[in-house]
Formats: structure tokens, sequence, C-alpha cells
């Protein structure tokens, strides 16, 4: 392996994991001397029961919960934020607990910072390392094995008005704390345990592959790998497989600090085209993409994808290190066929419900999205159309 | 002790050479489709360079209060240090040399078209005899 020029590695966020644990962690609360805080969540969360339980844990430690702002979108948009930080500086809260998934998780870290810093989001903030120091302490509750927000530095967010993805990046946006307690995942339905799942696969994969790759990104996608491709099924058939369930979202967690580092490449950057034309589920998206991404890069990564197959449960033996990461492309194909068979989830655009008028849209979208420039292949239009091609068929 | 003595020290080699890569065609036709107005904002000494490339030439302003759709933030060290050749914009951006304000895969699309600016840069210091660095 090439050894980057440069990496560094910083993970401020506590992690926190035990099943249950997300209704009593005042122990680890006493250590953030918080006394108003509030709650951010989406509806349907509220609905299935799972806030309130997080909500009266908290009382019981002596936290007021003055706020609880359930409005948050799948996507979430510049509108939501001021809304919900127009709340928070209204009650004063000290900090803030975000209980969902990613888009969730990334909304409460941009009301984070205007509650702690105020101004307008937008000028004063979107883009790298804008923030002068820490925020208000975030804690956050995944309740989505995926997106890996509990521990990046991270936040994407909608400006409806133009259309676009606003990214937010600096080093003080990484929660305080994640509280990581899978039996909030329990009642994910099986469609989502695979899309997200397959997110976090795809995550571990290109940070492994991205230019900006280093040794401990990749130690730790290595073992996201085997944990999702052993787990995956297991959570989809059974949701309330605890063990299952538990590696999913420590997997999902892992890859999240590893691409937090590496960055990701051309698979996202068609998923977020992708999103953004088709309005189709980013999990699936990446499930979708993954092979057909792989299979773009391939030449740059034979080396790198033969280890992935060794870590998808592939034997070595007999198999040549080309062979071997064909047979890691083709692994990750057959998984999803197993996750069609298992719970429905779509394996390519078309019975994703995305339109072939859209393919050439979907591929500029990916030149133009910000991942290309961290892929090990240039992203050229012409040269990745055929392949988002085979990703509808 | 800084590469750039004074502002306008600064403003005579940055501004100059940015006004002399609007001059080489490729890159200019490339950086004038970005459509964008690009603010560097100069440290140690202070300056900032406004590059306004929405119309159908560059106009390179000094102090401006013109609102940017990116602003560059860095010390003038840094800069000469990136016109070199010799750092990494997002190795920069991840060690907050650099920050930039405003969206970033706009900043990283440029890049590539600047990369001839690497080599022009010292060759343009070297025939205005600019010694610096």
């Amino acid at each position: 392996m090439a050894f980057s020029d440069f990496f560094q590695f910083y993970c401020p966020t506590k992690l926190v994991f035990q099943p249950g644990i997300s209704k009593d962690f005042s122990a680890e609360l006493a250590h953030f001397s918080l006394t108003k805080v509030q709650v951010i969540t989406d509806a349907m969360l509220v609905k299935v029961g799972l806030v309130a339980p997080i909500v009266e844990g908290l009382k019981n430690a002596g936290i007021e919960v003055v706020s609880i702002f359930d409005r948050v979108p799948p996507n979430s948009e510049l509108k939501i934020i001021q809304e919900c930080a127009d709340e928070a500086i209204q009650k004063e809260v000290d900090g803030i607990i975000a209980i969902g998934g990613g888009s969730v998780i990334d909304t409460a870290k941009c009301v984070d910072i205007l509650l702690t810093y105020g101004g307008d989001l937008v000028n004063d903030y979107s883009g790298a390392e804008t923030l002068s120091g820490p925020l208000k302490p975030l804690i956050a509750i995944p309740t989505t094995s995926g997106t890996g927000s509990e521990v990046t530095h991270a936040a994407v967010i909608l400006d409806a008005s133009t259309h676009t993805k606003l990214s937010f990046v600096d080093r003080n946006l990484a929660p305080h704390m994640a509280i990581l307690d899978p039996e909030l995942t329990f009642g994910l339905p099986a469609k989502l345990t695979a899309a997200t799942a397959m997110d976090a696969l795809t995550h571990a994969i290109e940070s492994m592959t991205s230019i900006q790759t280093n040794p401990i990104s990749t130690a730790l996608a290595m073992q996201v790998i085997p944990l999702i491709r052993q787990n995956i099924l297991k959570a989809v058939l059974n949701g309330q497989d605890l063990e299952a369930r538990s590696a999913l979202m420590t997997a999902a967690t892992l890859a999240g600090i590893a691409f937090d580092h590496s960055m990701v490449g051309v698979v996202h950057g068609m998923s977020h085209a992708a999103g953004g034309l088709a309005g189709i589920h980013h999990g699936l998206a990446n499930s979708i993409f993954l092979p057909w991404g792989m299979d773009y890069n391939f030449e740059k990564c034979v080396e790198t994808y033969a280890k992935v197959a060794t870590l998808l449960g592939i034997k070595r033996e007999g198999l040549s290190e080309t062979d071997l990461a064909r047979q890691g492309i083709e692994s990750i194909k057959k998984l999803r066929a197993e996750l069609k068979q298992a719970c429905g989830m779509a394996e390519n655009l078309s019975e994703a419900g995305v339109s072939q008028d859209l393919l050439e849209a979907i591929t500029e979208g990916a030149v133009n999205d910000g991942t290309s420039f961290y892929n090990p292949r240039e992203v050229v239009k012409e040269d990745l159309l055929p392949f988002v091609q085979k990703a509808f068929k | 002790m800084a590469v750039f003595e004074s502002s306008e020290r600064l403003q005579e080699v940055l501004g100059g050479f940015f006004q002399f890569l609007l001059t080489q065609e490729e890159m200019a036709k490339k950086l004038l489709a970005s459509k964008m107005v690009i603010k560097f904002n100069y440290t140690d000494p202070a300056l900032s360079i406004t590059i306004d490339m929405t119309g159908s030439e560059g106009i390179i302003t000094f102090n401006d209060t013109k609102k940017a759709e990116v602003e560059m933030s860095m010390k003038a060290d840094v800069a000469h240090r990136f016109w070199m050749g010799n750092v990494n914009l997002v190795i920069a951006l991840a060690r907050r040399e650099m920050v930039a304000k405003g969206p970033i895969p706009k900043i990283l699309k440029l890049l590539p078209i600047i990369k001839p600016a690497y080599v022009l840069y010292p060759q343009y210091m070297k025939e205005k005899n600019l010694n610096i660095g």
C-alpha cells in the first residue's frame, strides 16, 4: 500500500455503546453540566414512541427538556434549521440532543452553530473550517445504522431556493458524544435496514479507495466490511436480532469515522446526483451504484478490491489478484440480490423508479459533485455514462 | 520572516500574477466558465483580492467589499507556497492553513483548471524579477 504524503486523525466524539442505554445515560451526561436542552428529532420517531423514553431519561438526570423540535424532514433544509435554532435561542438552551438519522443529526449540527455563534448560516459558515471555536454540547443518538453523522465533522443541508446541497465542514461540528443504542433500530423497516447498511458499506469501501485514504481510516474500514457482510441479512430478516443490530450500528459508526478522514468517491457522486434529481434514498442509491462505481475505478483499485473481496468472505486460493478483485464486486451484486429477495430492495435504478431520461443528468451531476475530486480515477462524463446506464437495468 | 514585506508588494506580485493568468487563453476560458466571484483574504500582510469571473472577462479588484460566492482566507506565505505548487488545498483546509467559505465542490473543481499555474508562477516571478522565496 502506498502511503499518503500526509494524514491526520481526529475523532473528538465520545462513543458510548450499550443496548438500552439511551433511556439512561445520566453518568455520561454528568460530564456536560447541562441544565436546559433542546431535543431535535422527526415526527415519525416521536409517533413510534422512540423519543419519549429518552426524554424521560434526560428528565430523570435532572435536565430540563425545554424544546422538542420534531419537524426535521428526510432532507433537512435551511428554513427548518432557522426555525429550530430560533426556538433553541429563545429557550436559552445550553445543549442539544439529536435523536434520529443523518438528516436530524446534520440539522442539530447547524442549529448548534447558530445557537453558539448566531449569524447567518450560509453566509458566515458554509464551507470548510469557518468556525472560530467549539460549539455548545451536542449529543447524537442515531436511530439508523448508516450515515455515521454521529461522528463526522460535516453537515449537508438542502438550500430549497436553489435546489443545491450546502456543505459545512469543521472539526468543531463533530458531536461531543454519540450514544449508540442498537435497540433503537429494532423497529427500522427491513428495506431501510438494508439501504442504510449498504450506505455504511459504501462508506467503508470508498474510504479505502479515495485519494485521501490513510492507514487509520483503512484499518477502521476493514473492520466494517465483514461486520456488515455477516449481519446485514440477519438484521433484515429479523429486526429484533440484537447481535446483528449491534454489529451494524458499530459498523456504521466506524465507517463514519473512516470516511470522515478519507472522504468518498464516485459512488457517492452518482448517489448525490440521483438523490437530487430523482429523490432516491441515499443508502439505496449507494447500494445500486456501488458495484458500478467499483467497476469504473477497477484498474486503479485492483489491490484494494482484492482486499475487500477477502473481507467479504471470498477465499483467495487459486485466484489472481485481478480475479479476486472482480469476485469482490460480484459478491456485492450477489449480496444485493439476496437483499432483494429478503426485503424487496431495488437492485437497479429502474426498479427504484428512476426515469431513464435522467441518466445523463445524473452522470453530469456526479462529475460536478465534490466527491469526484477524491475519486481514484478522474470522473469524466463520457467515461462514466456507460456505468450509470448499467446501473439502470 | 514573511515572504511579502508589504501589502503593496503582495498586490504587485499576486495581483499581477492573477492578471497574467487571465491572459492565458485556455485557462481563462475555463475559469470564466465557472461564473464565480472568488475573493482571497490574505493576512501578513493584509490584502484582499477579488476575481470576478461572471462576465466575458475576468475583473480583478483589491480590498473590494463586493460579495463573493467563495472566500478563501490564508496567510500570504501560504498563498505563495500554494502557487509554487507546494500546498495541497485539501490538506491545507484540513490543517486550517486555509479557510474556505462557500460551496466547497466549486472550489475543488477549480483545482484541475489552475494546475498549469503552478508552473507559470515561478516563471512569472522570474520574468518580472520578483525574487521571492
